[in-house]
C-alpha cells in the first residue's frame, strides 16, 4: 500500500469514480473469502452485484460500509485512499447501508429511524448533546416524501413495528436519503416484495440515480437486474469474473460466470406420479384468508400453488402446517380425516412443512446442524431413559448432509455458517428425518442463488420418487413450471383455476396471475 | 429468476437483450414517483389506544382501587392519604426511575437497591463520625457520585463482558451488599448526622387535618419531581436518550448505526447507580435511620411498578409518566389496603394479580 503515492493524485471532481476497490483481500479462519478484488464505482451510476452464496458478495459489502476492515488492498473514497474504514466514517464519506434486515429499530418512530442516523454521523456519534426535533422533522419529510411515503406528522411517528414490510422497506431507504449518501448499498432488497412494490422500488432507484447517488445493488433475481439497467459485476470465489452494462449479456452468459456451468431452462419433472390420492382437502376455509379451497394431492407428486401476495397462498401454506389453522372444512390423509390444528398435528401425520421464512420460522441459528435436522423426530431417538441416542443422532445428521449434499466441514457446525440454500436443504432434510407422506415447501429458493436452486429442484424430484407427495408454494413461475405437475392459481383466498404445467407457458401463466377475474 | 418482472425475457433467454427491455425500462422509470402505501389495517379503538399507551391500563387500576378504598373508608379522600402516598413513594420513584432507564435499554439491573443501601449506610457512618455537621446537599451530592461510581462498575462489566445485565447485577448485588456487611457494618443506628435528620423534617406544605393531625408534604417529594423531569428530559431530548431506546431496540442494529455501546451501557448503569444513591441517602433522612438490612430484597416491588407503568421486559420501551403511574398503584396497593382492614399479607397477592392482568392484556394485545 502505497498512500504517500495516492495522496499526489489531485482531487479532480467530476471524472474520478466516487468509490474505488483496490486489489481487496479478506481471509477468515480457512476460507480466503476475497482474492484481490478491484472495482470502481462512478457517481450516479447502478451497480448489480452478481454472485452464489459464498462467492464474498457479503464480505465486500461489509469492507465497504466499513463493518469489517479488508486485510490487504485499500477504499478509495472521492481520492483518498482509507486502509480501513469504521462504520461512522463510512456513513461520514456517504456509504449507507439497506441491510436484508433493514435495521430499522422497531420500537422507534418512523422519523427518528430515517433521521437520528444522519444527526449522529455529522456529529461524530457524540451522545451527550440535544438534538432539535423540528430540524429531525423536517430531514425525515424530505427524505420520506423523496421515496414516495408521507412526510406528514402522523406517519413520523407511526412505530416502525406497526408498518408492513414493503413501507419499511421504503423507509429504510428514506434513511439513507436523509443521511446524503452518494453510495447506496441495497443487499437483496426485493425478496418479499410484491410486483407493484418492485416497480415502486424501482422508481426511487431511477430517482436516486438521477441525482447523482451511486446504488450498489445485490439481488438473485436477474429479470429484475435487466428491467433496473445499469451495469453488472459478477464474483465468484472472492474473484471479479466480469464488470460491464448488463445489456450485453444474456441470463444464460450470467449464470455461466455465476456459477462456471451451464444451466438449462429444461423441465425437471418427468415420469408421472401414482394415482393413490395422499391427501384430500376439502372446504377448507380460514375467514378472511381463504375459503372453500379443495384440492387432491397424490403420492408421489408435485402440485404448485401460486396467486398474488394477498391470494392467500401464504395462509393456506400455514394452515396445511397447522401454523395458523383453518377454522372449517376437512383433510383426509390416505383416506382418513385428520385434524390439522397444531403444528405437532401436522408433524404427527408425518405432514413436513419448509416455512418461506427459514431464519425466524424454521432454524435455529446458533444450533449445529445436527440438532437442526433431527428436532422432528427427536422423540424417536429417545432411549427408554428418555435420553437422546446421541450415536444415531449423529449417523443421521451425517446420512442427511451427504443425501442433501450439504456443503460442511461438518454437522456439529452451527446453521448459521452455511449459506442460504445449504439451510434450507437442512430444513428440508429435518422433515425426510421422519419419513414423510406429504412436504410442504413454501418458497424453498427464497434468496437462493442459482446453483443451490439446481440442487434443491433435483432434491424434490427424488423425493417425489419416493412416493412423497409435494406441495410447493411459491411465485417463482419458472420454478413452477420446471418442476410441477399440476398448478393451483389462487386469487382473493380461493383456488381460481388449476393448469397442467406440462402444458403450459410462462407468459400465459404470468398473465393468469396478474388477471383480475377471480 | 422471477418472471414476475419481465415475461418478455425470458423468451429471449439464449438470446442478447434487445431494445423491448431499454423500452420497458424507461416506462418504468417515468413511473410517477408516488407510493400506494397500503395503509396497514390499523385495528381502532380501546385496543389500539392501549398498545400506543398502556400506561391507560395503569391509570384505571388506579382509579378502581382508589374508588373500591374510598368506598369502604371514605377518609381515604382526604390530601393527608396522597401526602402519605407521595412521601412513601419517594425512593421508589428513584428507583423505578433507574430501572426505567435500564429497561428501556434493553438490560435489566437488580442491584441498585445494595448500591442504595450501601452508599447511604457508608456516608451516613462517614459523616457522622468525621464531619457530623457536613451540609446535606454535599451528602447528597456524595451519595449520588457513590452511586455512580458502583452503577458504571456494572455499566463497565456488562459492556466489557457482553454477559446478560441481569446476571452481572445478580452479582454486584451480592458483591455490594456483601462488602456493606463485612467492611461497615451490620448494626442499625438512629442518631443519624443533624442535617439530614432536618431535611427529613422540612415541609414543603402542611396543614391540619379534622381531627388535628399535622398533615406533612415533605420536601423530599421535590427530588421525585426532579428526578422524573430529568429522566424525562434525558430520554427524550437528548441523542443519549434516543441512543437509550435504539440499543433496546436491538443492540446489533444500533451498533451497526453507529450509536456507541460502551457510552450507552456506562450512561445507563451510571444514572440508575445515581438516583439510587440518592434514593439511598433519602431514605435515611426520611426514616431517620440507617439500617444496612434495609432496601435490598424491594427491587422485584420495583420492577413490576415499571412493568405495571406500561414498560417491555424486553426492552425498547417505557415513559416517565407510566412508569410514576405505576409507582403510584403498587404504593397505593402496599400502604392503603391497611386502611380498609386488609392484612398487608394480601399486598401481595394483590400486586401479583394486578402484574399477571396487565401481563396477559398487553400479551393480548400484541398477539392480535
Amino acid at each position: 500500500m502505497n498512500q504517500e503515492d495516492v495522496s499526489f493524485a489531485p482531487p479532480s471532481q467530476s471524472s474520478q469514480p466516487f468509490l474505488e476497490v483496490v486489489g481487496v483481500h479478506k481471509r477468515f479462519t480457512g476460507v480466503h473469502a476475497l482474492r484481490g478484488v478491484s472495482l470502481a464505482f462512478e457517481r450516479g451510476q447502478i451497480y448489480h452485484l452478481l454472485g452464489e452464496n459464498g462467492c464474498g458478495k457479503s464480505t465486500l459489502i461489509k469492507i465497504i460500509s466499513g463493518a469489517q476492515p479488508p486485510d490487504e488492498g485499500q477504499l478509495v473514497i472521492e481520492g483518498v485512499p482509507h486502509a480501513r474504514l469504521s462504520a461512522l466514517e463510512a456513513l461520514a464519506a456517504g456509504i449507507e447501508t439497506v441491510y436484508q434486515d433493514l435495521s430499522l429499530l422497531p420500537n422507534m418512530s418512523v422519523a427518528e429511524n430515517v433521521a437520528l442516523t444522519s444527526e449522529l454521523a455529522t456529529h461524530e456519534g457524540r451522545l451527550a448533546r440535544t438534538f432539535d426535533r423540528r430540524v429531525l422533522a423536517a430531514t425525515a419529510a424530505r427524505a420520506l416524501e423523496a421515496v414516495g411515503l408521507p412526510g406528514n406528522a402522523d406517519f413520523q411517528a407511526t412505530l416502525i413495528e406497526q408498518l408492513p414490510l414493503a413501507t419499511r422497506q421504503l423507509v429504510a431507504i428514506a434513511r439513507a436519503i436523509a443521511s446524503e449518501a452518494k453510495f447506496v448499498i441495497m443487499d437483496e432488497p426485493t425478496t418479499s416484495l410484491t410486483q407493484k412494490e418492485v416497480d415502486n422500488l424501482i422508481a426511487v432507484l431511477a430517482n436516486l440515480r438521477a441525482q447523482g447517488v451511486t446504488v450498489l445493488f445485490v439481488s438473485h433475481k436477474l429479470d429484475e437486474c435487466y428491467a433496473i439497467g445499469g451495469e453488472v459485476i459478477v464474483l465468484r470465489d472472492g474473484q471479479k469474473m466480469a464488470q460491464g452494462p448488463i445489456a450485453q449479456f444474456t441470463k444464460a452468459q450470467i449464470s455461466e460466470l455465476m456459477t462456471g456451468r451451464h444451466l438449462s431452462n429444461e423441465r425437471y419433472r418427468e415420469g408421472a406420479h401414482a394415482e393413490d390420492v395422499v391427501l384430500d382437502v376439502r372446504n377448507f376455509t380460514r375467514a378472511g384468508q381463504f375459503s372453500d379451497v379443495a384440492f387432491k394431492l397424490h403420492g408421489g407428486e408435485i402440485l404448485g400453488v401460486t396467486g398474488l401476495l394477498d391470494s392467500g397462498r401464504n395462509e393456506l401454506a400455514r394452515a396445511l402446517a397447522g401454523v395458523a389453522p383453518a377454522l372449517s372444512g376437512e383433510v383426509l390423509l390416505d383416506g382418513k380425516r385428520i385434524a390439522l390444528r397444531t403444528p405437532s398435528d401436522a408433524k404427527r401425520h408425518r405432514i413436513g412443512y419448509v416455512p418461506e421464512d427459514r431464519l425466524n420460522e424454521g432454524l435455529f441459528l446458533d444450533k449445529p446442524i445436527r440438532d437442526n435436522v433431527i428436532t422432528a423426530m427427536i422423540s424417536s431417538l429417545r432411549d427408554r431413559f428418555g435420553q437422546i441416542d446421541r450415536t444415531r443422532a449423529e449417523a443421521l445428521a451425517v446420512q442427511t448432509v451427504k443425501d442433501l449434499q450439504i456443503a460442511t466441514p461438518g454437522v456439529d457446525k452451527p446453521v448459521q455458517s452455511l449459506s442460504g440454500g445449504n439451510q434450507q436443504r437442512v430444513l428440508i432434510g429435518r422433515w425426510l428425518a421422519i419419513d414423510p407422506r406429504v412436504l410442504i415447501l413454501h418458497g424453498p429458493t427464497v434468496g437462493v442463488d442459482v446453483g443451490s436452486k439446481d440442487i434443491i429442484y433435483r432434491i424434490m424430484q427424488r423425493l417425489s420418487q419416493r412416493g412423497i407427495g409435494i406441495i410447493l408454494i411459491s411465485d417463482d413461475l419458472p420454478e413452477l413450471l420446471q418442476n410441477c405437475d399440476r398448478i393451483l392459481m389462487m386469487k382473493k383466498g380461493r383456488v381460481a383455476a388449476e393448469y397442467r404445467a406440462d402444458a403450459l407457458s410462462e407468459a400465459d401463466l404470468y398473465h393468469a396471475l396478474l388477471s383480475e377475474a377471480a | 429468476m422471477n418472471s414476475r418482472i419481465q415475461p418478455r425475457i425470458d423468451s429471449s433467454i439464449d438470446s442478447p437483450i434487445d431494445s423491448s427491455v431499454d423500452s420497458s425500462i424507461k416506462q418504468t422509470m417515468s413511473t410517477p414517483n408516488v407510493v400506494e402505501i397500503a395503509p396497514s389495517p390499523e385495528p381502532r379503538g380501546l385496543r389500539m389506544r392501549l398498545a400506543r399507551n398502556p400506561e391507560w391500563f395503569t391509570v384505571a387500576l388506579i382509579v378502581v382501587t382508589c374508588l373500591i378504598v374510598g368506598a369502604i373508608n371514605p377518609r381515604f379522600f382526604q390530601f393527608a392519604t396522597l401526602f402519605d402516598l407521595l412521601h412513601s413513594a419517594t425512593t421508589m420513584s428513584l428507583f423505578a426511575l433507574g430501572t426505567l432507564v435500564v429497561l428501556a435499554s434493553g438490560g435489566i439491573d437488580v442491584s441498585f437497591t445494595a448500591i442504595a443501601a450501601l452508599t447511604m449506610y457508608g456516608i451516613t457512618k462517614a459523616v457522622f463520625a468525621w464531619w457530623p455537621d457536613a451540609p446535606f446537599a454535599l451528602i447528597l451530592i456524595t451519595g449520588a457520585l457513590g452511586g455512580v461510581v458502583l452503577g458504571v462498575v456494572n455499566g463497565l462489566l456488562v459492556h466489557r463482558l457482553k454477559a446478560p445485565s441481569l446476571i452481572v447485577t445478580i452479582g454486584t448485588q451480592y458483591l455490594y451488599r456483601g462488602l456493606l456487611l463485612t467492611f461497615i457494618g451490620t448494626t442499625f443506628f438512629m442518631n443519624i448526622p443533624h442535617s439530614m435528620d432536618h431535611f427529613g423534617r422540612i415541609p414543603l406544605f402542611f396543614y391540619h387535618t379534622a381531627d388535628g393531625l399535622r398533615a406533612v408534604l415533605p420536601a423530599s417529594v421535590l427530588a421525585l419531581v426532579a428526578a422524573a423531569l430529568v429522566t424525562w428530559w434525558l430520554l427524550n431530548r437528548t441523542m443519549m436518550g434516543r441512543g437509550v431506546y435504539a440499543m433496546g431496540g436491538s443492540l446489533a442494529i444500533a451498533e451497526r448505526l453507529g450509536y456507541n455501546l460502551r457510552a450507552i451501557h456506562l450512561f445507563v448503569f451510571g444514572y440508575t447507580g445515581m438516583l439510587a444513591g440518592i434514593a439511598g441517602i433519602l431514605h435515611v433522612s426520611n426514616n431517620r435511620l440507617a439500617n444496612p438490612f434495609d432496601l435490598v430484597g424491594s427491587e422485584l416491588d420495583v420492577i413490576a411498578a415499571v412493568i405495571l407503568g406500561g414498560a417491555r421486559i424486553t426492552g425498547g420501551t417505557g415513559t416517565v409518566v407510566g412508569t410514576l403511574l405505576g409507582v403510584v398503584l403498587v404504593t397505593l396497593i402496599k400502604s392503603v389496603l391497611i386502611l380498609v382492614g386488609v392484612p398487608s399479607t394480601w399486598q401481595k397477592v394483590i400486586i401479583g394479580a394486578f402484574i399477571l392482568l396487565a401481563g396477559t392484556l398487553f400479551a393480548l394485545q400484541r398477539k392480535s
